[in-house]
C-alpha cells in the first residue's frame, strides 16, 4: 500500500485514497466544502489546496487534496504559507457575495463558512462595491415540503445536486446558469420530494438549504446532542437526538457505514414530533385515578399472579419495546405461565437508506420487532396472535390483557380497535403517551420514551444497536426495565434492581443469538446477530 | 516573406471541397500510406516531427497519442474545433476551405491510436463550417474513405460532426468531453486524464483542427521536412497566425513557426492607417499582453513563454496608440467572467470581481489601490482554479498591471479614461 | 407536521410539449451516433429550438428530457449553460453582433449603436413586429473581417454602420 507523508507524519493508506482522507488518518484536517466521502469528487470549492512533493520535486502549483490520489512516497504539506494564502483567498471569494445574515440564519453555529472564516479567513472585505450579487426572489424558495433554499447563501459546492443524482437517484436538484450567475434549483414546477430529501440540508455546508421543520426552532448552539437510534422504522438509522432541556428539536443522521451511512429519511426525521404533539402519560393510574407506582404495581401483581377462571392472560407486545423490556415482558409471561404473547407492528411503506453495501431496508413502523421476538415475545403455536387480539375476538376471551406499549401502532389511537382490546376483562397498559388505549385501561403505567432510557434494538439487518438516554424522563415517568424489574421482584427478589445493561447481560446468557455478548461491549456501530432460528414464521 | 504553403494550399481552391478535387493535390495519399504502416510507426513519425498542439497548450501531439493505452475498450478521437479563443479564426478557415485535409488527419490519428470513431466538436456558431464538413464527410463515406472499410483496408472508421452550443469553456478538453456527452461543459478534475478515461469513460485523444491538418503532410513529406521549419527542435513546422485588430490586412497567415512579430506585422501590411504600435497579444485573449518594445520576439512556444506570455492559439491582436489598455483588458475580463463555467470558486468569483474592478477604473471610479487589488485578486485566481480558464483569465489582467500600471493610475487620478474613445466610422448621413 | 403557507403551493402537473414526429425522427437518427442517450442532448436541443420558434420554453425542455429519458433538471442545467439556447422568445431573425476585442478595435460599438437605432429596441428584446432581436456576442471567430455580425446562420463581415443597417432592413 502507498505510503504518504503528511506534515511530517507518514501513513500507509489504500491505493486511490485522496489526500483529504489520508490527512484525516493522521489527524490533519484539510478544510473543504464540496468534498463529501460519499459523493463524486468535483474539486470545485478549492479549499483543500495542499502542497505536494513527489520524488523530491515540488509540484509547481498547489493541488486540490480531494482530487489528488496518494502515490507512494508523496510528501504533502497542509501548513505552508502558500497553502494558508490560498485558503484565505478562497474564503475571501466565497464571502464577497455572501450575506451577513448569520443572526437570522439557522445554520449559524454549524456553518462551514463561519468555522473556516474564523480559522482561515480575514476580518475585513476588500470587495467594495455597492451591491453584492443577490438572487432577488430566491431567498426563501421551498424546494419541496421539507427544504428551503436561500440562494444568496449558496457557495455553489453542488453537494445537494450530487446527492439527489448519486444517492437519492431522483435528480430533482440541478446546477443552472454559468459563471458568477451559477445557481442550484429545481426545474420550474418540479419539487424536491424524495424520501431522503432533507439529507440535502445535512450535506449543505452553509445556510443555503435549511429544514422547513427546524426553521427558527432553535439556535443550534443551544442544542444538546446525544447519539441514539431512530424509531421511525426497522431500518435502525443511527441518529443524534438534538434537544434543549428534554424538548427534542430535531433528529440528525449519525454516520454508520454499516447501516444508514450518512443518511436518514424524512419520515424518520419527523418521527419525534409525536412526542411534541401527543398527550403524555405522566403518572400511574388505576381505574382513572392517579396513584403511586407502588400501588399501581401492587395492583398489577395481584391481578396477574393467579390464574383466573374468567379466561387467559395475554401479553400484547410492541416493536417499540427495547429488547431488554421485551425480555422482561417475556419473563413476566413465564412467571404467569401464559403462552399468549405476541408483537404488534404496523407495516411501513418500504424504504431503502443507501449505504456502501447497497442499503438498509425499512418495512415496519417500529424499530424492534425482531429484538422483541428473540427476547421472548415471539408468538407461540396455538396461542393468541397479535392479529387475533387486534382484529378478532381474542381479547374478549382474556381475563387480563397486558399491552406493553400504549403507542404500539395506529390501533392504539383507533376507537374501534381500542374497543376490541377493551373486551378483555382487565386491561393493563404501559405507555409513554396518554392514548385512547391508556384512557380505556384499568391500569395505565407511564413509561419513558426511547429518548429517555437505555436499551437496544435489533434492526432489519438483525443488527443489535445500543443507545443511551438522551435526557431524563419527566416527573413520575420511569424506564420500562426499571418498572418491570420492580414488578418481577414481586414474584422473585432476584429480579430486583436491574438496569437495562444488566438485563441485556442476563439475556445474553439465555438467548442463543446474543450468547457471549455484553451490553457494554456492543460496538458503537452495532453488531449483526447470527440468525440462530432463521425463524420462517417470525420473519413472515 | 516567401514561404510555401501546405496547410492552406487549398484555400481559394473550391475544387478541394470534393474528394476528387482534394485528391488532385495529393489528398488521401497519406491515409493510404498510413493504412499500410504499423500504428506505432505513424505515432513515431508525428513524434519525430516535433509537432506540438496548435490549440493553445502546445503539448507534443505524438506523445499525446502514445498515452493511449492498448486496452480492449473503444477509443475515440475528439477533434477540437471549438475555436473560441478571442482573436482566433484559423481553424474555421481550414474547415471551410479544406475539409478533407482535416478528415484525412483525423483518420490517420485514429489509425495510429486504434480509435474507430471521431467526433469533430465544432462550436455551435460555425454553422457554415459544420455544413461543409458534414458534406465532405458524407462524400468521404460514399467514396469508401470512411465507413466499414476505410479505403478497402477492412478497418472501420466513423466520423461525426458534433455541434456545440455556445460556451468557450468547451474548448478545454475535459469541458469538451462533458459537452460531447450532453452535459454542462464543466471541466473535469484530473487525474484521470482523457487518454485513459476520456469520452464515455474510454481512452480518448483530443487534438486541435490545425494540429490534425498537419498530420497528412508529415506523413507525405516526412518528419525531417517538418522539423526543418521553425525556430529550433522544440518549435517546428508551419504555423497559422490569425492576425486582427489594428493592422492593414488582418487575416490568417501561414508562416514558419517562430517568425517574429515585426516580420508578421510587415506581412500584414503594417499598422492600420499608419498608426503606431502600442501593444499586442500574441496568442489569443488568454495570452498576457506584450508591449511595442517586445515586437522583436519570435512567435513560438518557448520564446513567448520565456517572455511571460504564450503562443497559445497564435491569434495575434494588434493595438495602436489610440487604444485604451484598461478598456481592452476590461473587455477581455468581461469575456472570461461571462465564460467561466461557475463550478470552481476562484474562477467563478474572481473573474467577475476583476471585471468589476476594471470597469470601475475605466469609468473613472477607480479606488487608489485598485492596481494592487487587481493583482492580488488575480494571484488568488491563478494556480488555484480547477482548469486552465482561471489562469487564462488573469493573463490580460496581470500583464495590464505589470506593463501598463501608469495607465491604470492615470485613470484613477484623473477620474476618467484619458484615452478618447475612437470612432471608426463617419457619422451616418 | 403541518405545512406552512409558503410551502403548500402544490405546482400543477408539469406541462410537456409534443415534439413533431420529424424532430423525433431526427433525434432518433442522431442518437445512433453515440454510446449514450445523453450525448444526443445538445443536438436534440438544437432541433427542438428550430421547431419551436427559436427558443426553448419549459414544456419544450421537458419534452426533450422525456424524449431522451433524462432528468429534467439535468436538461435545464444544460440549456442554461450554453449561450445558443434561449429561454425566452427571440425575433424571427437573431442578430449577434460580435464586440470582443478584435471587433471592438475596429468599431463594433458603432455597429451595436446602429442596431439599437435601426431596431428601436434594447438588446435581447424583440421588435414589435417579431422580426428581429439582437445581442452583443463574444468572439465569433471572424476577427480578420471585423466588425462583423451573425444573422441567423450567416456571417456578415467588414461591416459599417450603414451596411449593417441595410442588412437588417433586408430581413423579412
Amino acid at each position: 500500500m502507498p505510503k504518504v507523508t503528511i506534515n511530517d507524519r507518514t501513513v500507509e493508506v489504500e491505493p486511490g485514497t485522496n489526500l483529504v482522507e489520508a490527512a484525516a488518518k493522521v489527524g490533519v484536517q484539510v478544510p473543504h466544502y464540496c468534498y463529501h466521502p460519499r459523493l463524486s469528487i468535483v474539486g470545485q470549492c478549492r479549499m483543500c489546496m495542499v502542497e505536494v512533493e513527489m520524488n523530491g520535486r515540488k509540484m509547481p502549483k498547489l493541488q486540490a487534496g480531494c482530487s489528488t490520489p496518494v502515490a507512494d512516497g508523496m510528501v504533502v504539506r497542509t501548513d505552508t504559507p502558500e497553502v494558508h494564502e490560498a485558503q484565505k483567498g478562497m474564503m475571501e471569494f466565497l464571502l464577497i457575495n455572501h450575506p451577513l445574515d448569520c443572526p437570522i440564519c439557522d445554520q449559524a453555529g454549524e456553518c462551514g463558512l463561519q468555522d473556516y472564516s474564523f480559522k482561515h479567513g480575514v476580518a475585513y472585505s476588500r470587495f467594495e462595491f455597492e451591491d453584492k450579487r443577490t438572487y432577488p426572489g430566491r431567498e426563501r424558495i421551498p424546494l419541496g415540503a421539507n427544504v428551503l433554499l436561500n440562494m444568496n447563501r449558496c457557495i455553489q459546492c453542488t453537494r445537494c445536486v450530487r446527492f439527489t443524482q448519486e444517492i437519492a437517484g431522483t435528480s430533482e436538484i440541478g446546477f443552472f446558469n454559468r459563471g458568477s450567475h451559477a445557481e442550484i434549483g429545481v426545474f420550474p414546477g418540479r419539487e424536491l420530494n424524495n424520501p431522503l430529501a432533507t439529507c440535502v440540508v445535512d450535506v449543505c455546508p452553509v445556510g443555503a438549504l435549511t429544514s422547513t421543520r427546524f426553521r427558527f426552532a432553535e439556535r443550534v448552539f443551544n442544542l444538546d446532542k446525544k447519539p441514539s437510534i431512530c424509531t421511525g422504522c426497522d431500518a435502525g438509522c443511527n441518529i443524534t437526538i438534538e434537544h434543549r432541556r428534554g424538548k427534542i428539536r430535531r433528529y440528525k443522521p449519525r454516520t454508520n457505514p454499516e447501516v444508514n451511512d450518512f443518511w436518514m429519511c424524512d419520515d424518520g426525521r419527523a418521527s419525534w414530533e409525536k412526542y411534541r404533539d401527543r398527550p403524555r402519560l405522566t403518572s400511574p393510574r388505576v381505574k382513572d385515578r392517579a396513584t403511586t407506582w407502588k400501588e399501581a404495581l401492587d395492583a398489577v401483581y395481584s391481578r396477574v399472579r393467579s390464574r383466573s377462571a374468567e379466561g387467559a392472560t395475554a401479553i400484547l407486545g410492541s416493536g417499540q419495546l427495547t429488547t431488554e423490556e421485551a425480555y422482561l415482558f417475556g419473563q413476566l409471561a413465564n412467571q404467569i405461565g401464559t403462552p399468549h404473547r405476541s408483537v404488534a407492528v404496523d407495516p411501513f411503506p418500504e424504504r431503502r437508506i443507501p449505504n456502501p453495501q447497497g442499503g438498509v431496508i425499512g418495512r415496519e413502523a417500529a424499530p424492534n420487532r425482531r429484538g422483541a421476538e428473540l427476547a421472548g415475545l415471539a408468538e407461540r403455536a396455538g396461542a393468541f396472535t397479535a392479529d387475533e387480539l387486534l382484529n378478532g375476538d381474542a381479547a374478549s376471551r382474556c381475563a387480563t390483557l397486558v399491552v406493553t406499549d400504549g403507542d404500539f401502532g395506529a390501533a392504539a389511537w383507533d376507537e374501534a380497535a381500542v374497543a376490541r382490546l377493551r373486551e378483555a376483562s382487565f386491561l393493563i397498559v404501559f405507555s409513554w403517551a396518554d392514548s385512547p388505549l391508556t384512557r380505556a385501561a384499568d391500569i395505565a403505567l407511564p413509561i419513558a420514551t426511547h429518548a429517555e432510557k437505555d436499551g437496544s434494538f435489533v434492526n432489519s439487518q438483525h443488527r443489535a444497536q445500543r443507545f443511551r438516554a438522551a435526557f431524563p424522563a419527566p416527573g413520575q415517568v420511569r424506564g420500562g426495565v426499571e418498572v418491570l424489574s420492580d414488578l418481577l421482584a414481586r414474584f422473585d427478589s432476584e429480579w430486583a434492581g436491574l438496569s437495562p445493561a444488566a438485563v441485556f447481560d442476563r439475556m445474553a446468557g439465555e438467548v442463543p443469538e446474543l450468547i457471549g455478548l455484553t451490553f457494554g461491549a456492543l460496538p458503537p456501530t452495532g453488531l449483526e446477530l447470527p440468525q440462530v432460528f432463521a425463524a420462517a414464521g417470525a420473519e413472515g | 516573406m516567401a514561404f510555401e504553403k501546405t496547410l492552406t494550399q487549398n484555400v481559394g481552391n473550391p475544387d478541394a471541397l470534393t474528394v476528387a478535387g482534394y485528391k488532385k493535390n495529393g489528398g488521401y495519399t497519406a491515409l493510404e500510406a498510413a493504412l499500410k504502416m504499423e500504428p506505432e510507426a505513424i505515432t513515431q513519425a508525428v513524434k519525430d516531427s516535433g509537432l506540438r498542439g496548435r490549440g493553445g497548450a502546445g503539448f507534443p501531439a505524438g506523445l499525446k497519442w502514445s498515452f493511449i493505452p492498448k486496452i480492449d475498450k473503444p477509443k475515440y478521437l475528439v477533434c477540437n474545433a471549438d475555436e473560441s479563443e478571442p482573436g482566433t479564426f484559423k481553424d474555421r478557415l481550414l474547415m471551410e476551405y479544406d475539409p478533407h485535409q482535416l478528415i484525412e488527419g483525423c483518420a490517420i490519428c485514429c489509425r495510429a491510436v486504434g480509435a474507430n470513431t471521431t467526433y469533430i466538436y465544432i462550436r455551435g456558431e460555425y454553422t457554415k463550417a459544420a455544413r461543409i464538413l458534414e458534406d465532405a464527410i458524407r462524400e468521404a463515406y460514399q467514396a469508401g474513405i470512411l465507413g466499414d472499410s476505410v479505403m478497402g483496408s477492412g478497418w472501420k472508421l466513423d466520423m461525426y460532426v458534433h455541434m456545440g452550443a455556445g460556451a468557450y469553456i468547451c474548448g478545454e478538453e475535459t469541458g469538451m468531453l462533458e459537452s460531447l456527452e450532453g452535459k454542462r461543459g464543466q471541466p473535469r478534475v484530473k487525474p484521470p486524464f482523457p487518454a485513459v478515461v476520456g469520452a464515455f469513460g474510454c481512452p480518448t485523444v483530443i487534438n486541435n483542427v490545425e494540429t490534425l491538418c498537419n498530420v497528412p503532410h508529415i506523413l507525405n513529406r516526412g518528419a525531417a521536412w517538418f522539423k526543418a521549419i521553425g525556430t529550433d527542435e522544440r518549435n517546428t513546422g508551419p504555423k497559422l497566425y490569425a492576425v486582427s485588430g489594428h493592422v492593414e490586412r488582418p487575416g490568417t497567415y501561414e508562416l514558419p513557426i517562430g517568425v517574429s512579430f515585426d516580420e508578421l506585422l510587415e506581412v500584414c501590411g503594417g499598422m492600420y492607417q499608419g498608426g503606431t504600435l502600442k501593444a499586442f497579444i500574441p496568442g489569443g485573449a488568454s495570452a498576457p499582453i506584450l508591449k511595442a518594445s517586445e515586437s522583436h520576439l519570435k512567435m513560438d512556444f518557448d520564446t513567448l513563454a520565456k517572455a511571460g506570455s504564450m503562443l497559445g492559439s497564435a491569434a495575434v491582436i494588434v493595438m495602436d496608440e489610440t487604444t485604451c489598455m484598461v478598456r481592452a483588458a476590461a473587455r477581455l475580463a468581461k469575456f472570461f467572467a461571462h465564460e467561466s463555467c461557475g463550478q470552481c470558486t476562484p474562477c467563478r468569483e474572481g473573474t467577475n470581481w476583476m471585471e468589476l474592478i476594471l470597469h470601475r477604473i475605466e469609468a473613472g471610479h477607480g479606488h487608489p489601490n485598485d492596481a494592487d487589488l487587481l493583482y492580488s485578486v488575480s494571484k488568488n485566481v491563478g494556480g488555484n482554479s480547477l482548469c486552465a480558464l482561471g489562469d487564462a483569465a488573469i493573463g490580460p489582467v496581470r500583464s495590464l498591471v505589470e506593463k501598463f500600471r501608469d495607465e491604470i493610475e492615470q485613470h484613477i487620478r484623473e477620474r476618467a479614461c484619458p484615452v478618447p474613445h475612437r470612432r471608426y466610422f463617419a457619422a451616418a448621413a | 407536521m403541518s405545512a406552512t403557507a409558503e410551502q403548500t403551493a402544490s405546482p400543477a402537473e408539469l406541462a410537456v410539449a409534443t415534439l413533431p414526429d420529424s424532430a423525433k425522427a431526427e433525434i432518433a437518427e442522431i442518437r445512433k451516433r453515440y454510446p449514450t442517450a445523453q450525448a444526443a442532448l445538445l443536438p436534440a436541443l438544437h432541433i427542438a429550438q428550430r421547431n419551436f420558434d427559436g427558443w426553448l420554453a419549459e414544456p419544450v425542455i421537458a419534452a426533450v428530457a422525456a424524449e431522451l429519458d433524462l432528468p429534467v433538471s439535468t436538461v435545464y442545467g444544460v440549456v442554461t449553460f450554453y449561450d445558443l439556447y434561449h429561454l425566452k422568445p427571440v425575433g424571427r431573425h437573431r442578430i449577434r453582433v460580435c464586440n470582443n476585442l478584435s471587433c471592438q478595435l475596429r468599431g463594433a460599438e458603432e455597429i451595436l449603436e446602429a442596431m439599437r437605432e435601426e431596431l428601436g429596441v434594447g438588446e435581447d428584446e424583440v421588435t414589435d413586429d417579431g422580426r428581429c432581436s439582437y445581442i452583443h456576442f463574444e468572439c465569433l471567430g471572424s476577427c480578420d473581417t471585423a466588425p462583423m455580425m451573425m444573422v441567423d446562420d450567416d456571417y456578415h463581415e467588414n461591416l459599417t454602420p450603414t451596411s449593417a443597417r441595410e442588412i437588417v432592413r433586408g430581413l423579412k
